[in-house]
């Protein structure tokens, strides 16, 4: 069962599109993560999942058993969240879970509760003014959490952690994942991987692969060739250039990683081969690919 | 010297002690602000001359534009 | 309606906070008091300090209570009208440019009561400031000039409210539909400026104007009546601002709460 669905979701800023025709489909009860490098168009895509902006053209359709304004299904990390600075931390939150519909005693109890979770207790008496930018992640968290909603959209929460505060909120969200469905997007596919179930990797606006995350590690693993030598080994690598048994290759001087379709091949080839032999091999390594290399990959081209 | 003396007694302190006490209210509620939240638009002790030399609108200047809102 | 009283709360929390709640209606008491004051002493000054040759028959009447009002609402419209549009030009233009209205708004927050809180507490403090300063002005008028009938007093204070309204609505009209908090001032300032203007110099094609208020209070402090087509021009001041309050709920509502993503 799909939260969110969106056909052909698309937001253009003078001309240029942002986000390009985006299907994407987040289920219930699990994690999404939303990938891309910086300019992929995630936080355009958040801003129209959760109504702030309104969609170029396309469609966004929320699950039909949550009737009525979807802002109430949905809580909202921003990217880089403002708060009213001459709030204590504890009156933000009470009052957005009064927004969110909560009576004054009820938003209280979740507050105190939310505020130790995500680690303010100390300082939820301070005005947000005086928060460092960790301490704001974090009052954000609390604040997107306290009218307890179906879905939790977090727009790099951990992009301005330290690895500290980084690990925190990584733990708290996998917390977090069992009893609310998080989207959260990022640049960081490490991130993605610690924690999330399904993956939309974006690019210029566009899913580049999506699916479930274990299925992707799965199927794109391909075997890979590591190579060192004391040689260089730059001219020689244009010799294997068009053999049909190589998918992808990058190196530097003395070093190459060789993506291959067929392993067995490809050692034979390489090991036989009489002018690489005389580079004085130092490495051979056989492995296989993770998404991160996946990732680089189709995130340079 | 005499008449001067008479003017001033004739002068009704009871209702224009109110207009001084009004404006030392705005004076050091401005200041205090001006100290607690170094936020100023601009150096602080600009405004805090602003508002000490500035007479009946230097506070006022301050409240408006000096303040940065957050 | 929770909801509304939420919002309005928060309005008023940040403007104790602020001391909007100290300031304002402190300039309003002030004006209220130098007015009368300046009055009752200005024959004098005029006298000691007028330059004229000792022993001239030159006679400075005191003004008559009615006048004293009349100028304090004057004053009221000048500078506390100035003061109320600086203070409030960056109403909702002020969150939307920090960007503090955007976790408000992704909560079931309904528009309506979003901006309507605000205009509700910006004329509550409005309206507030200008009944304690002109309750000053009045007992002030009273002691040093001469008294007028308390009744006519309220009339006229009443009906001078709603044209402190029609000032608060442009504001509010204008920081929806602009970013820059100037721009709201100057806009706000130069309307109500040239609604009075045009009002005194050609009453009898701006009958229905909001500028016409002023006079209206004036010739309440009279003579306890108000001048011709008064209820003309206080039904179109009425029309008018549910009509920009109207326009700015739909103004907000089109505009969208994030335009860039930086
Ligand atoms: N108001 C705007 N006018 C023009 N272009 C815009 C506007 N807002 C965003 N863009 C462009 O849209 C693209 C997508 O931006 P977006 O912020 O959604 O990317 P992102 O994936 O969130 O990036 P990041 O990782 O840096 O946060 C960018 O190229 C950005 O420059
Ligand atoms: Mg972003």
């Amino acid at each position: 069962m799909s939260l969110i669905i969106t056909e052909q979701l698309t937001k253009t800023f003078n001309g240029t599109s942002a986000v390009d025709g985006l299907n994407l489909s987040i289920k219930e009860g699990i994690c999404t993560a939303l990938l891309g490098p910086n300019g992929a168009g995630k936080t355009t895509t958040l801003n129209m999942l959760t109504g702030l902006m309104n969609p170029t053209s396309g469609t966004i359709t929320f699950d039909q058993r949550y009737r009525g304004d979807r802002r109430q299904f949905i809580g909202y990390l921003p990217q880089y969240p403002k708060f009213y600075g001459w709030m204590t931390g504890e009156e933000y939150v009470v009052y957005a879970g009064q927004l969110g519909g909560l009576s004054k005693i009820d938003a209280t109890k979740k507050t105190e509760e939310l505020l130790s979770l995500v680690g303010l207790d100390d300082s939820k008496k301070k005005r947000i003014a005086g928060y460092s930018g960790g301490m704001k992640q974090r009052l954000g968290i609390a604040q997107a959490l306290v009218h307890s909603p179906k879905l939790i959209i977090l727009d790099e929460p951990v992009s301005a952690l330290d690895p500290i505060g980084r690990r925190d909120v990584l733990e708290l969200m996998r917390k977090l994942k069992e009893k609310t469905s998080i989207l959260f997007s990022t640049h960081v596919l490490h991130d993605a991987e610690e924690i999330c179930d399904d993956i939309f990797i974006v690019k210029d606006g566009k899913v580049v692969i999506e699916g479930d995350l274990v299925e992707l590690q799965r199927k794109y693993q391909k075997p890979t060739i590591y190579l060192e030598t004391e040689e260089s080994i730059e001219y020689w690598s244009h010799s294997i250039k068009n053999m049909d048994w190589l998918r992808h290759m990058q190196g530097t001087k003395n070093k190459l990683t060789i993506t291959v379709n067929d392993i067995d091949v490809a050692r034979e080839a390489l090991l036989s081969n009489e002018t690489l032999r005389k580079l004085k091999i130092t490495n051979f390594e056989i492995a296989k690919t993770t998404l991160e290399d996946l990732f680089m990959e189709v995130t340079a081209g | 010297m005499n008449e001067i003396l008479l003017e001033l007694e004739s002068i009704p302190w009871g209702l224009i002690a109110p207009l001084v006490i009004i404006q030392l209210i705005l004076l050091v509620v401005a200041l205090v602000d001006c100290f607690r939240h170094n936020n100023t638009n601009g150096p602080q002790w600009v405004w805090v001359l602003v508002i000490v030399f500035g007479g009946i609108i230097g506070p006022i200047v301050y409240f408006i534009f000096g303040r940065r809102n957050d | 309606m929770n909801q509304w009283i939420i919002l309005f709360n928060k309005e008023m929390k940040e403007a104790i906070r602020n001391f909007k709640w100290i300031w304002i209606p402190l300039v309003f008491i002030l004006l209220g008091i130098i007015q009368p004051v300046t009055s009752y002493f200005l024959p004098d000054i005029l006298k000691n300090f007028g330059g004229f040759p000792e022993g001239s028959m030159l006679e400075f009447p005191l003004p008559t209570g009615p006048q004293v009002l009349a100028e304090t609402i004057g004053q009221f419209g000048q500078i506390g009208v100035l003061v109320i549009v600086l203070a409030f030009m960056g109403i909702v233009a002020g969150e939307r440019n920090s960007g503090t209205n955007i976790m408000v708004l992704v909560k079931p927050v309904s528009y309506v009561a979003y901006i309507v809180s605000k205009w509700l507490h910006m004329s509550l403090l409005a309206i507030s400031s200008f009944s304690i300063g002109f309750l000053l002005a009045s007992y002030y008028t009273f002691q040093l000039i001469e008294s007028v009938p308390i009744s006519y007093v309220i009339k006229g204070a009443v009906v001078y409210s709603i044209w402190l309204l029609f000032v608060t609505t442009l504001v509010l009209f204008f920081s929806v539909l602009f970013k820059s908090n100037a721009g709201v001032a100057a806009l706000t300032l130069g309307i109500t400026i040239i609604i009075s203007l045009m009002s005194s110099i050609t009453p009898d094609l701006l009958r229905w104007s909001p500028g016409m208020i002023a006079s209206h209070s004036h010739s309440i402090f009279q003579s306890g009546e108000a001048g011709e087509y008064f209820w003309l021009s206080i039904s179109c001041t009425i029309v008018l601002i549910i009509l920009m309050i109207i326009l700015s709920i739909i103004n907000f509502k089109n505009k969208e709460t994030v335009t860039h993503t930086t």
